[in-house]
């Protein structure tokens, strides 16, 4: 998403779905993992919208649809390029939508191409490519050229037509599994509809080629102009309570919160920082150094930019990554707080070989998680396990005061409800104490090591209050230790004057505690509530909602009216907040003409191109670097979405069968299987009655009354194949090794053709692990490592395996 | 309070079971073990503990798959069966439409068991005592939804009096058979007309449900005909036994040996 | 569980009705009175479910601290009083016998846990990340300019021997402060399951 728009978030809200005409739900079974989804869809179903639900299963999501296609997993970008082609054949793209709000104008560099299934820049060696070629022609301002119309061979749309004309439903059809006549049939369903929504979540995201199949998706929104529009987007459904927020605050390698980039070890000053990454990001790095660091970051010190560690970009220290890594003993000391990757990494044999090789591991959680136990696992023996473990009683979301971001990102604060149970105390405390017991061991040091932990800012009261800890996100005018009252004012505030420890949460506390507002008033009946809590960014509900009007700035569609340009009063109005650089800046000026304020186009990418704005024509006088405004998100593994298979796949890429699988995909399993041996496909996914790896639902009695344990989905012709009624025990094994589970006989999953071949998916939910009330086998024992290059996601979707009876 | 009714448009549901629990944590009833049965279906029976689930049938037909899920609870009966045929009137029927049971006066006859044509009440051989699904009749009486249709996500399940929530379930019926041809209300007449109505998108005998569900003529005859006068002529105590000995001849298998804590009221 | 016990069902009326039977009254129809409601007394609390990204609003009945019953917040604008399975079961974790309510130490090559005060475990771990920090110290990193092809020495001043999963299931304050103490410690490691 963030290549495509420039923010990598849903674009609209649980409650605007049921503003849409048609839903495309495609890696995502809602019904299951997000059922409050089904809420606003149903809604939507009983005003007539038509529901599209593609899945290698026919799952409880399906069962609502109008139209339902098996997919072989894996296979997305086959048929979604085949629907880019027929809505480029067909001309059923909005006009004006393309030209005004796209980057389909654009010309692309000489030098790019695609020829046998690697586009250009590729390095064999690195598996990795360089993306020079995959730029713009540029003009002397060092800005994009602009071609006369989109006919222009140079342009982005025709790039993006030659690039899709090879997707026929035809080639599709042979690819996925789909028919032909059931691709178009979608295809002409979903370009019907407008506004047109599509919801993915892991089903997406979880493979190779994740973060392209994403990218596609964003290629029919913004070809069917349905970005920015109340009842459309791309609703990129998150997998956990607060993984949005958890995102935000960028516990992840390769960012500090509020999606700056991580410095590197090129990065000697804060000038080179932004040489790198564009001036768009001084002021929030100098906020966040503000806030950590308060009267210790100073112009002078460059904001104490030298007190944060650097990255070495040519570690991809991804979550799989970090336990290989482990495994080759880099690690000494692991925290873990809630999560539970010995049931959740994939090919997990890989965590329970690194745990061991950990001095210290540090467990926080409710319950006795696998993870904290797997010195005692079945099968080990805890004398051979030399790792320590500490494990601290975490309290539970309701016993405790904080806010989550949701999907939608709102930012919903609640107060504690409950004590804690027992001596069980927030994470939040945890940290807070382990923070201040850990300075007191270095008090009195001068050693240049220790000056981070010495010089922060660290106050959050006697007892950890998490509203301090929100008011350092929200920030503070630094001359007068005042919080500032809005995000207008800091983005006002000059460089060093301000500080904020997540400049996209700015202003949240502000004006009182606008996470925990409790307005539900709706006035434009669109599902906005603007008054409940707090979206980032300041307070809008639907991103890009700029791209909802015409170029004079009103509403495109007069029944779902979020902003508008009053002429009058000189601003822009409307039911929603606008994404907009500046509220007094009218269509006809160039900031009231940016749909994507994000991206340094200020439109959204058909083809993502690597570029920096705000270059300026000439070097810089003093022989420096010169600093550009704002870089463009990359994918690593292309410019286009291009298909190629699984890392374990049932078949050969007919496109270019000798560039069969994503060239840059990161394989870290050791063990891969072949079809002769694996042949069937196996894909595993989550069911309604547990959540992610079980370490809370396992434990709680009524859910595992409802589903008491795990199990594999197959059809009717792979069960007579291999002997096997519903309620037998099966035993499925991949190259990695083998579990034992109950077999579903269904016909939910057809039989179907993948290159002429007959094949077989199998399903497997993998919620489960070893311990808790109810244990079972954990399905990724199976799984394989592959990850997605760009994103660092594991190809869950898809491995190759074999079953047999259990006896 | 009026007549009300509880519809389970099936079109709309998704299996989530999010009743079951709602059901369990509201009335406070433990969890039980269970296995995978058949589809998503882990449950299927009532039990004393377990006093709704959800059906899961997968029919597949012209390459088309119709996964059909239904919750499963007490139909609460206008014409209740299991009313009938209690011995010690501890089974009464609300205004609102709710057929419950006075666990005071309950006996633990198991009359209404063997009577229910759904079979519904089960009763603890331990405590004597017969359980099924309350409607939450404290939480409706209270004016709070009953706790599955105040939990349902997808609006599958709806409350309110019956004359709006049956105009709500024909105009939505008439739009499901547009995809769905054999969709069909389920409740609107059988026993009565029943205070769970179904929306089914099948023939009910696709989900297991009897066509033409009806009370056993004995019981109509005792109920109408001859309790009223036993009540009056010989007071509550009497009269369950009475009604009892009568129910087991038509059963032939009369032991009165349960009957002794009967009429305490 | 016995439901009798509870109260639930005090049909005051309905010996009153009972009586009525003889009367030419429907004998069977219970007053419609009288139903206790265990949310009597009860402080009413919102909160967040802990589980898919919905944020679906929570209410939860709280009498003397103690947790009696959680359902839906009819407020809130996203789920409107509704939750899933997952979400309607999580009354049982405010009182759940199988929580870990005590500090833990696994020792090295132990078989079980023992308990441990809360000073203590985090004692324990306060050293060791010193410990593990001082000793994994890296001050420079060595890289082959691409250009010149010359070693260069690049300051980075980072840990290179701890990392810290955080979670998509702490709330925002909780992630940030991991965020934060990561960076001062030195780790860049630090990764969560959003990635997967």
């Amino acid at each position: 998403m963030s290549p495509s728009f420039g923010r990598g978030a849903m674009t609209n809200s649980w409650s605007d779905l049921k503003n849409a005409e048609v839903f495309l739900i495609a890696g995502s079974n809602c019904a299951e993992n997000h059922p409050i989804a089904m809420k606003w869809i149903n809604r939507a179903k009983e005003n007539g919208a038509k529901i599209i639900v593609v899945d290698p299963r026919f799952t409880r999501t399906a069962s609502k649809a109008d139209i339902f296609a098996q997919i072989r997993p894996g296979t997305d970008i086959a048929y979604l390029g085949a629907i880019i082609n027929y809505i480029i054949e067909q001309k059923l793209y909005d006009q004006k939508y393309v030209l005004n709000y796209t980057n389909a104008l654009l010309k692309v560099s000489t030098d790019y191409k695609l020829e046998d299934g690697l586009f250009s820049g590729y390095d064999a060696k690195t598996r990795k490519y360089g993306t020079a070629s995959w730029g713009y022609q540029l003009g002397p301002d060092k800005k994009p050229l602009k071609a006369e119309s989109i006919e222009d061979p140079d342009s982005v749309f025709s790039k993006l037509k030659a690039h899709y004309s090879r997707y026929t439903f035809d080639t599709a059809e042979k690819i996925s599994g789909i028919p032909a006549a059931k691709i178009k049939e979608i295809a002409d369903v979903f370009c019907k509809g407008k506004p047109a929504s599509i919801l993915y979540a892991l089903g997406m995201t979880q493979h190779t080629t994740g973060v392209q199949g994403i990218r596609a998706y964003a290629i029919i929104q913004l070809l069917l102009g349905n970005i920015g529009k109340a009842g459309g987007g791309i609703n990129a459904l998150r997998g956990e309570p607060n993984v949005q927020g958890s995102t935000d605050m960028a516990n992840l390698v390769s960012n500090l919160p509020g999606y700056l980039p991580h410095p590197i070890n090129t990065d000697k000053t804060l000038r080179d920082y932004l040489v790198r990454n564009g001036s768009f990001f001084e002021k929030h790095i100098v906020a966040q150094l503000k806030a950590w660091f308060g009267e210790n970051a100073t112009k002078d010190n460059d904001y104490g930019f030298s007190l944060l560690p650097k990255t070495n970009p040519a570690v991809n220290a991804t979550m799989v990554k970090l336990f290989e890594m482990m495994n080759k003993e880099q690690f000494k000391l692991l925290f873990n707080v809630g999560s539970n990757s010995l049931v959740s990494i994939p090919d997990r044999q890989l965590v329970r070989s690194a745990l061991t090789k950990l001095d210290m591991l540090v467990v926080s959680d409710l319950f006795e998680i696998e993870t904290a136990q797997f010195w005692r696992e079945p099968g080990v023996n805890p004398a051979d396990i030399k790792t320590e473990v500490i494990m601290f009683p975490a309290a539970f979301v309701y016993e405790k005061a904080g806010s989550m971001s949701n999907s939608s990102r709102w930012i919903q604060w609640k107060d504690a409800a409950l004590e804690p149970l027992g001596e069980s105390l927030p994470d939040l405390d945890m940290l807070d104490h382990l923070f201040k017991k850990i300075r007191k061991l270095y008090a009195g040091s001068t050693d240049v090591k220790d000056a981070p932990i010495l010089k922060a800012r660290w106050d959050y009261g006697e007892h950890t209050s998490a509203l301090k800890v929100l008011q350092e996100l929200s920030g503070y005018d630094e001359t007068t230790g005042k919080l500032l009252p809005t995000i207008g004012d800091y983005l006002k505030a000059p460089i060093g004057t301000a500080s904020t420890g997540c400049w996209i949460y700015a202003g949240v506390t502000g004006n009182g505690n606008l996470a925990a507002r409790r307005n539900n008033a709706d006035p434009s009946g669109l599902g906005l509530f603007k008054d409940w809590s707090f979206a980032w960014p300041g307070n809008v509900r639907i991103l890009y909602n700029r791209a909802s009007c015409d170029e004079a700035g009103q509403p495109v569609d007069a029944k779902r009216k979020l902003i508008w340009w009053d002429e009058a009063a000189k601003v822009w109005a409307g039911n929603d907040g606008g994404d907009l650089v500046d509220k007094t800046k009218g269509p006809d000026t160039p900031e009231g003409k940016l749909s994507f304020r994000m991206n340094p186009e200020g439109v959204g990418r058909l083809f993502a191109a690597t570029y920096m704005s705000g270059l300026p024509a000439e070097a810089p006088a003093d022989g420096l670097p010169a600093i550009g405004i704002r870089p463009a998100g990359i994918c690593v593994d292309g410019p286009l979405p291009e298909f190629y298979e699984p890392t374990e796949s049932p078949t050969t890429n007919i496109l270019h069968p000798e560039v069969s699988i994503s060239p840059c995909a990161l394989v870290v399993s050791t063990q891969i299987g072949k079809s002769d041996k694996f042949p069937h496909v196996l894909t595993t996914y989550g069911v309604v009655e547990h959540f992610c790896a079980g370490g809370i639902t396992r434990n709680i009695p009524w859910l595992n009354e409802i589903m008491p344990e795990p199990f594999a989905e197959i059809s009717k012709n792979l069960a007579a194949k291999i002997k096997v009624v519903e309620g037998d025990m099966v035993e499925v094994s991949s190259a990695r090794g083998k579990i034992t589970v109950r077999a579903l006989v269904t016909d939910r999953l057809q039989s179907y053709k993948v290159n002429g071949k007959d094949t077989e998916t199998i399903g497997m939910p993998w919620s489960w692990g070893f311990a808790s009330l109810s244990p079972g086998p954990s399905t990724n024992e199976i799984t394989i490592a592959a990850l997605d290059p760009g994103a660092g996601t594991p190809e869950y979707k898809v491995c190759l395996v074999d079953i047999r009876r259990a006896n | 309070m009026a007549r009300k009714t509880v519809l389970i448009d099936t079109s709309l549901c998704t299996g989530c079971k999010a009743c079951s629990v709602a059901c369990k944590a509201w009335n406070e009833l433990p969890a039980e073990k269970t296995q995978l049965l058949t589809s998503y279906q882990t449950q299927n029976a009532f039990t004393t503990k377990t006093w709704t689930y959800m059906t899961f049938v997968e029919k597949y037909e012209d390459q088309k798959m119709n996964w059909l899920m239904r919750k499963a609870q007490c139909f609460h009966c206008a014409d209740p069966s299991c009313m009938k045929a209690c011995s010690s009137n501890a089974i009464t029927k609300t205004e609102s439409g709710y057929v419950v049971i006075d666990q005071e006066k309950c006996i633990g006859c198991g009359y209404c068991v063997e009577n229910c044509p759904f079979g519904v009440p089960k009763v603890d051989q331990v405590k004597k005592k017969s359980y099924k699904c309350t409607g939450c009749i404290d939480r409706v009486e209270n004016n709070l939804l009953p706790a599955c249709v105040n939990t349902c996500q997808p609006g599958a399940l709806s409350f309110g009096e019956r004359d709006v929530v049956l105009t709500q379930a024909k105009k939505r019926l008439a739009e499901v058979q547009k995809t769905h041809p054999k969709a069909q209300l389920y409740g609107e007449k059988e026993m009565g007309g029943t205070t769970y109505l179904y929306l089914l998108l099948d023939s009910p005998e696709v989900y297991d449900l009897p066509v033409n569900p009806t009370v056993p003529l004995s019981l109509t005859l005792w109920k109408d005909v001859i309790r009223p006068v036993g009540t009056v002529a010989v007071g509550g105590a009497a009269a369950a036994v009475v009604l009892g000995v009568f129910a087991n001849l038509f059963r032939g298998n009369y032991s009165n040996s349960d009957h002794k804590e009967g009429g305490k009221d | 569980m016995d439901v009798s016990r509870r109260g639930f069902f005090k049909l005051s009326g309905l010996s009153i009705a009972a009586l009525a039977a003889g009367l030419g009254f429907d004998p069977a129809v219970a007053e419609a009175k009288g139903y206790a409601l265990k949310l009597e007394g009860t402080k009413k609390i919102p909160s967040i479910c802990h589980f898919c990204s919905g944020g679906c609003g929570m209410l939860l009945y709280v009498k003397e601290g103690k947790l009696i019953h959680l359902e839906g917040d009819p407020d809130h604008p996203t789920n409107e009083g509704t939750l899933c399975p997952k979400a309607a079961s999580l009354l049982s974790v405010a009182n759940s016998p199988d929580r870990v309510t005590k500090p833990r130490r696994r020792a090295p090559g132990a078989d079980k846990w023992e308990d441990i005060s809360w000073e203590e475990a985090l004692d324990i771990v306060a050293k060791k990340t010193k410990e593990v920090r001082d000793a994994s110290w890296k001050v420079a990193d060595q890289i082959v300019n691409a250009k010149t092809g010359l070693t260069e020495s690049l300051t980075v001043n980072r840990v290179e021997g701890i990392a810290f999963l955080g979670s998509a299931e702490v709330d925002n304050e909780e992630s940030y402060l991991i965020k934060k103490f990561c960076q001062l410690i030195g780790t860049p490691y630090n990764e969560h399951q959003a990635r997967i």
